[in-house]
């Protein structure tokens, strides 16, 4: 049945690359969205995070628990980053340009110098799985099903929680949420160390199915950024429907014309969108909700 | 100050080699190991009293993989350090990037890469091995053992469009037949929707063009997706070695025409290795690229004594059209081609067995670069400073 | 002599006999540089000031505007293409090269208004028009990137893909008898230098211009420029349109210069060091623009030199180091420090913060 093979072919492209873009750019969605910061050392956040999860999983740690090991990770040496340069620079998002290229640059050198061009990998779980004529990786079902509870989990952490609240307070109103008796700083730290933990996360996750090496980062950024931007402010209203369409466009352009059209296909997608939409979807549902 | 440089150079004074290589950024994985064979082989040389009586002195910058660096530091050891030779680049188009500039200030310049072939410039001499030495080999084989159903996937770029050019053409020519061709543009890391052509398709073999890290990420993914299909490859392996780096089995099965690698099992090929590890114990493998910049530095010794101590370029030139410039490799004997100023080569066929060990079903010595000089670059007779492919050759005079 | 005046005044930095005594000596200085020091220095200054337009450029749209443009790689790549298919086609005789020079800045401009007309006009700012202009650039990069093929072609000029074009002839001067041409060498680097003189006396006319306060006025405050009479959207376009040209001037001298065009001039690397320049020298004024970016290619060029693998560690921190230190810039502190008691320009207002907009 080849009509049904495409189709579930299809289905599967769609599925892994929206996946890929949510994982990608949740983390710099709340980390731009919500603070306003632009967070050019997103993409060594993701390397910092593979490596992580790779160097524990050899010790013989189960997968899951070392990609939580990667986020971690991730998230401390976020928080650390917060600490130590990004709390000097709210209110000056464009200074975050450079700081945050000043940190990636180290970070990637860095990591060259103490470790070496590139660490050897661990081979994908799960195998293969055969659905009519064309078989497929099962481990990318399950970066699919955990890009929608990566979500799912976000939605309800900044919804649901008194510490969600708090944030979204911090944010909208920041001295008057400090007048009430919020530690502020406190929670833009949180809230920094959460998007970089997203960050290592998604590097955990794609770690065994990529090559590891300090560079790394950079393969995930340009799409990171797109989806975000396509996306709007907002991680939940805009990031979801942003990976959604994108990979619905970059998986149509793709099987139609090859990987290049994919790829220009997604660029030109986000010159349009802003065109049209200037503050993403979830600036065009705020509106509609106001 | 032009005025202040002696006219000749003084006996003792040390022959200066430029290097430019990157040594940080995407490339440093599999260039790192080229410095240290243009070391390794100074050492040796200098211990052995050097080139005519003359010490070897190295200038050595990082060009951090940015084709920006080698256009600043290509103008800088020509004219600053007034080295004798160059050994510069990594990538085809940091190659493009200094090539003007050697052309304008008149040096010599060794480019110890494996390439898509077709530069036909006086002031270059190749070491690399190039497209017709790697795939005059490699398909003919594979296709009598595993079918005539060939699928490409290539970098969008010059070198996989130019190799898919060269796989196309021997595929035709041997009978086969191209099932698919795909190019994937470089930094792409998600093989989805590749490896799915590639099952409906279903080639006897896949030939995988593919380079840089991002791309490298296509074995795991394909592996995972259960697609086991023969590869062939005239990059992976002998460049950044996936084998040694990559969880088997996901190159197994995977035939590469290498003109030298770590595995290479031959009595100078071991002790050569040795030699190297013992002044650099921690280098992770020597590539073929290593082995390339290696026997660069001896084939310029070879050449300088040759021209009687001379390091003039067009001294050199003249020694090497004589057509006998050779030099015992650890990989055999390689020449060069005074048409071409390519390089003759062993071509060995590695094999990747399913537990990433390495082991040679064939080798083709002495196998020549010899489309250039076919289709009329003949840099005795004219230097047109100019890169050629079989769809834009040379202009027939 | 009144249209002088205007060479100083409320929007650039350093004023009176003391600074065009400095300025001055400044430039003699650079004159008599070439016949100090060797060919390699000369050649490898001309490539310094060959990035300087793009900066100034830069300056002009971020600093004095107010908008990012992160992508102004995208009309220094345009024109470099640009410069090599003329050339490449029509030769370098009879001064044709020099004509290839304004086409291709003329198609940087068009592009540019064809682009800002979008952009401004659908009233995309701050942080997305950066992400825009970044697309736009990453766009080409990619485009270019897989031209390898020999299909690729504008009549004898090949694309050439990633590898990038070359074997384009340097400028060259028609001149009684011979041409001239200006391969990297001194009479190169005079055409340079005074090149750069002109573009940074022009740009400081421009900004105290009548036209100057009005972007400025903008950049402070949109809402009261539109509420006093002018129409912002044009003022934008416009600065847009003067900068994005300097950046195509950038890319022809680039070049012309190496012989050499390639994409990844375009990629997000080569995107974000005009940022990184105009910021580390501080983007609010054309001075500290010019000084910081030439001080900033030599300290990278030197540490990549000196610092073997350390180089990019040292880098990254310099910016980080810079941007907590200075807000304002490097060398914007560096003017401030002798006269600290003097008057202080306020300063320049960072664009609308997108996650307070969007809540």
């Amino acid at each position: 049945m080849p009509g049904f093979d495409a189709v579930i072919g299809f289905l599967y492209q769609f599925g892994d690359a929206a996946a890929f873009l949510v994982l990608c750019a949740s983390g710099l969605a709340i980390i731009f969205g919500m603070m306003g910061v632009i967070n050019l050392a997103h993409g060594e956040f993701i390397m910092g995070g593979a490596y992580t999860t790779v160097t524990v999983a050899k010790l013989g740690v189960p997968l899951p628990l070392a990609v939580l090991c990667g986020a971690l990770a991730a998230g401390a040496a976020g928080m650390v980053l917060e600490r130590l340069v990004i709390r000097h620079l709210y209110g000056r998002p464009l200074d975050t340009i450079v700081a945050t290229w000043g940190v990636s640059l180290i970070a990637s050198q860095g990591t060259l110098i103490l470790l070496g061009p590139s660490l050897s990998d661990i081979s994908t779980p799960l195998g293969s799985v055969e659905i009519g004529a064309l078989s497929y990786s099962v481990y990318r079902f399950v970066l699919m099903g955990v890009a929608a509870a990566i979500l799912l989990g976000l939605y309800v952490l900044f919804n649901f929680t008194r510490f969600g609240v708090l944030a979204r307070a911090t944010i909208q109103v920041p001295h008057m949420a400090e007048t009430l008796g919020v530690d502020t700083r406190l929670i833009y730290s949180l809230t920094f160390g959460i998007g970089a933990a997203l960050a290592g996360a998604t590097g955990g996750l794609y770690a065994p199915t990529m090559t590891l090496v300090p560079t790394m980062g950079v393969q995930f950024i340009t799409e990171a950024f797109v989806t975000v931007v396509v996306g709007g402010g907002d991680v939940f209203l805009g990031t979801a429907p942003a990976g959604i369409v994108l990979g619905f466009i970059k998986s149509g352009m793709t099987t139609w014309e090859g990987q290049l059209a994919g790829q220009i296909g997604l660029l030109v997608a986000v010159i349009l969108v802003i065109r049209v939409l200037p503050r993403g979807i979830s600036g065009l549902m705020l509106r509609e909700r106001a | 100050m032009a005025l202040l440089m002696p006219m000749a150079a003084h006996a003792a004074d040390p022959i200066k080699l430029g290097v430019l290589e990157d040594q940080s950024g995407d490339f440093a994985l599999a260039t790192i190991g080229k410095v240290h064979g243009i070391q390794l082989a100074t050492d040796e040389i200098n211990a052995a009293g050097g080139i005519a009586g003359r010490k070897l002195d190295l200038v050595i910058y990082d060009t951090q993989s940015d084709n920006t660096r080698y256009q600043e530091f290509m103008r800088r050891v020509l004219q600053r350090d007034k080295v004798d030779a160059v050994f510069a680049g990594f990538s085809s188009a940091s190659r493009e990037a200094y090539r003007p500039i050697v052309d304008q200030l008149n040096g010599l310049a060794f480019y110890n890469n494996q390439y898509e072939g077709g530069v036909c410039d006086a002031h270059m001499i190749v070491t690399g091995a190039v497209p017709e030495q790697q795939f005059s080999t490699l398909i003919p084989w594979m296709m009598e053992k595993f079918g005539k159903k060939i699928y490409t996937i290539a970098a969008d770029y010059n070198f996989g469009q130019i190799s898919a050019e060269w796989v196309r053409n021997i595929v035709k020519q041997n009978g086969g037949e191209m099932v698919g061709e795909e190019f994937i543009p470089l930094g792409v890391s998600q093989f989805s929707s590749t490896i799915q052509n590639i099952q409906k398709a279903k080639p006897d073999i896949l030939m995988t063009l593919l380079v840089g890290t991002a791309q490298s990420s296509y074995y795991e993914q394909a592996n995972a997706a259960n697609l086991h299909v023969p590869m062939g490859s005239s990059v992976n392996v002998g460049q950044a070695y996936e084998h040694k780096r990559f969880k088997p089995p996901s190159l197994a099965n995977m035939y590469v025409t290498t003109n030298w690698i770590e595995e290479v099992d031959n009595p100078a090929s071991k002790a050569f290795v040795a030699r190297w590890h013992a002044k650099f114990p921690n280098e992770p493998y020597i590539n073929q690229e290593a082995e390339n910049s290696y026997l660069a530095v001896y084939l310029y010794k070879e050449m300088v004594e040759r021209a009687k101590g001379s390091t003039k370029r067009d001294d050199l030139r003249a020694v090497i059209a004589k057509g006998d410039v050779c030099f015992d490799a650890p990989e055999g004997k390689v020449c060069i081609d005074p048409k071409s100023q390519h390089m003759s080569h062993t071509i060995y066929l590695a094999k990747v067995n399913d537990d990433h060990s390495i082991s040679f079903p064939k080798v083709w010595p002495d196998v020549k670069p010899y489309w250039l000089g076919d289709s009329g670059c003949d840099l005795t007779k004219k230097n047109p400073n100019a890169q050629y492919t079989p769809s834009n050759p040379p202009p027939k005079s | 002599m009144r249209f002088l005046r205007r060479l100083e005044g409320p929007q650039t930095l350093g004023r009176g006999p003391g600074f065009w005594g400095i300025a001055a000596l400044a430039v003699a200085l650079a004159a008599a540089y070439p016949l100090l020091t060797d060919a390699y220095t000369v050649g490898n200054t001309i490539y310094f000031f060959d990035w300087v337009f793009m900066a100034l450029g830069l300056c002009l749209i971020w600093g004095y505007g107010g908008a990012l443009s992160f992508g102004q790689t995208a009309f220094f790549g345009l024109s470099g293409y640009a410069y090599g298919v003329v050339t490449l086609d029509f030769g370098a005789d009879h001064g044709l090269t020099l004509v290839a020079t304004l086409l291709a800045v003329a198609a940087s401009a068009l592009f540019a208004a064809v682009l800002g007309y979008f952009l401004f006009f659908g009233r995309i700012g701050g942080v997305f028009l950066g992400i825009v202009t970044l697309a736009v650039t990453l766009v080409f990069e990619r485009f270019m990137a897989q031209t390898a093929g020999p299909e690729w072609h504008v009549g004898a000029a090949r694309l050439n893909g990633f590898n990038g074009m070359s074997g384009m002839p340097p400028l060259t001067v028609p001149w009684p008898g011979d041409d001239l041409v200006l391969s990297p060498d001194v009479p190169l680097y005079y055409v340079t230098l005074a090149l750069l003189v002109v573009t940074y006396l022009g740009l400081r006319l421009l900004v105290n211009s009548s036209f100057g306060n009005v972007i400025v006025a903008i950049r402070e405050n949109p809402h009261r420029a539109t509420m006093l009479g002018y129409d912002v959207r044009k003022y934008q376009l416009a600065t847009f349109v003067i900068g994005s040209a300097l950046a195509g001037l950038s890319g022809v001298l680039y070049t012309s210069w190496g012989q050499y065009i390639t994409p990844s001039s375009m990629g997000l690397t080569a995107a974000a060091l005009p940022i990184i320049w105009v910021a580390v020298g501080g983007r609010g004024d054309l001075t500290t623009t010019l000084v910081g970016t030439l001080l900033l290619l030599g300290a990278f060029q030197f540490l990549t030199i000196y610092g073997s693998q350390y180089a990019l560690v040292a880098m990254g921190l310099l910016l980080v180091v810079t941007v907590l230190l200075t807000p304002d810039g490097l060398v914007t502190a560096l003017f401030r420090l002798p006269r600290r008691l003097g008057r202080r320009r306020p300063r320049a207002a960072d664009a609308v913060d997108p996650g307070r907009e969007a809540a």
